[in-house]
């Protein structure tokens, strides 16, 4: 069922996964979409690019250590899940299997076992100490800003759209670098675009560099969220959250809001597009001219 | 490391709390060891005496040997022969805050040198500086850090009066924190006098 789901899905539209990048364009252009379709049907997680795709199974790509983190505790306790699964269902199938009045007209009638009861007191005991130290060690160590982040970036929620606020290169109280970033109505897409997922100004963050976001809402509660770099940071009106990433490697990162702030939730989505440091100096400095040029001239 | 650390007895108390948090994290991460330096061979490089925590009390000069040590200390680390190391930085420290920054830097890894540097002649009005961590806010919540900075930066003004270079910081710090409608606000309520801090 799930199998026929997709692959209908995917021979029918294939181009309605996430694929903003030129990488899938190529593809396209080449004309092996059939191909591509059964090795991401395969692999479910095939095509590059940090967004939910259809169907998808697992996790997005890390772009953070914080990520690879999440990732790999979740595979960590997923061991300890599926050990317990299976020996929690052997015993159950026995039990089932065994009690039957023709097989075994005189159940046995077990009322203690010292050897037995140390073992399953003993062992369901150390299981959660196994899944709570690593669990631990990853939350607290979300929570330690460890060196000075080097760019400050203010991510603000309104009803329904956001505003990005670098101020780092201020020198009066003036915003100088300050930016809304709406959502791409549908009609507006453009071929290879992300439906409900795309905006029209981008988070230009440099990638290698520690940055300090910091999460905050003019009005509701709203949330900034990008699975890919393991961020889901609330954003409550009178309060400055913050939350420190470092992207690794370059590339655009999306996102979507995380808290129901009202009708237009749905359509607020973040993307995070991380460049090189000399090309986030050079972007930042072209930006910064013309805006300080428009508040001389006013 | 710790031996050289000691032997130099850092003479800044404050320096310490972040130094250790780095350790614990790189030794859960080993991914993040070199994205990690870069920025405190960057912040040393071009903002040595605005690395200190501490607002006034600090004077710049301490500062940088401070820094210094935490690097050499850390390149010292990747060599075997640490003993012969620690003495000399232990001289440098002697004699004077200059060299000691000179030397913390010239042993820091070459490429990563050479990225900042490059970084910093191609763009030369953006430098990648922002309010540092302050360890008197160490929780999620940020919103006592950006207040704290605004009323640091008004009382810096009154005491040493308008324009005063050693308030700049300040003002960059909380520019860097609020948001731009919180400090709009806070503006306005210190010209009606209703401005809720002590200023």
């Amino acid at each position: 069922m799930y199998t026929a789901l997709n692959r209908k899905r995917n021979a029918t539209s294939p181009n309605v996964g996430p694929s903003s990048l030129p990488y899938e364009q190529t593809e396209q252009s080449k004309n092996e979409p059939k191909q591509m379709i059964v090795l991401e049907w395969l692999f479910l997680t095939i095509a590059p690019c940090d967004a939910a795709e259809p169907w998808q199974l697992g996790s997005q790509d890390a772009a953070t250590p914080m990520m690879q983190g999440i990732i790999d505790l979740h595979h960590d306790i997923f061991f300890f899940l599926i050990l317990i699964l299976v020996f929690v269902s052997r015993i159950l199938v026995r039990a089932l299997w065994h009690f039957h009045y023709k097989k075994n007209p005189i159940p046995q009638r077990i009322v203690h076992g010292t050897t037995i009861e140390i073992l399953r007191t003993i062992f369901p005991s150390i299981i959660p100490m196994f899944i709570a130290i690593p669990s631990f060690a990853l939350l607290y160590s979300m929570d330690e800003v460890v060196v000075d982040p080097a760019i400050t970036i203010k991510a603000i929620g309104h009803q329904w759209y956001r505003t990005y606020e670098y101020s780092d290169y201020n020198s009066s109280d003036e915003q100088s670098l300050t930016f809304d970033s709406y959502t791409i109505p549908e009609d507006d897409l453009e071929l290879g675009q992300s439906r409900l997922l795309e905006v029209d100004n981008r988070v230009v963050v440099p990638a290698q560099t520690h940055l300090r976001i910091i999460v905050t809402s003019a009005d509701v509660l709203h949330s900034w969220a990008v699975p890919s770099l393991g961020v889901k940071c609330d954003a409550v009106p009178g309060r400055l959250n913050q939350t420190s990433i470092l992207v690794q490697r370059e590339g655009v990162y999306y996102g979507q809001c995380s808290e129901i702030c009202g009708t237009n939730h749905a359509f607020m989505p973040i993307v995070v597009e991380a460049v090189s440091r000399k090309d986030y100096g050079s972007r930042v400095s072209n930006q910064l001219i013309p805006q300080t040029n428009q508040i001389a001239e006013a | 490391m710790a031996e050289s650390a000691t032997a130099k007895s850092p003479s800044l108390s404050e320096q310490y709390l972040l130094k250790g948090k780095e350790e614990k994290l790189e030794s859960i991460k080993p991914v993040e060891e070199t994205p990690i330096e870069n920025p405190v061979s960057a912040s040393e490089e071009e903002v040595a005496p605005k690395t200190e925590e501490t607002p006034v009390s600090v004077e710049s000069s301490e500062g940088a040997p401070a820094a210094a040590a935490e690097e050499s200390s850390e390149a010292s680390d990747a060599t075997a022969v640490e003993s012969s190391e620690a003495p000399t930085d232990a001289d440098e420290g002697v004699s004077g805050a200059a060299p000691a920054a000179n030397e913390g830097s010239s042993e820091s890894t070459e490429e990563e040198k050479s990225g900042d540097e490059e970084a910093a002649e191609e763009t030369p009005e953006i430098k990648l500086e922002t309010a540092p961590a302050d360890f008197r806010f160490p929780t999620t919540n940020q919103s006592r850090h950006c207040f704290t900075r605004y009323i640091e930066y008004h009382r810096c003004v009154a005491a040493k009066g308008e324009g005063a270079p050693e308030c700049d910081k300040f003002a960059k710090y909380y520019r860097s924190l609020c948001p731009g409608e919180w400090i709009d606000r806070w503006n306005e309520q210190r010209e009606n006098g209703t401005f809720p801090g002590p200023l």
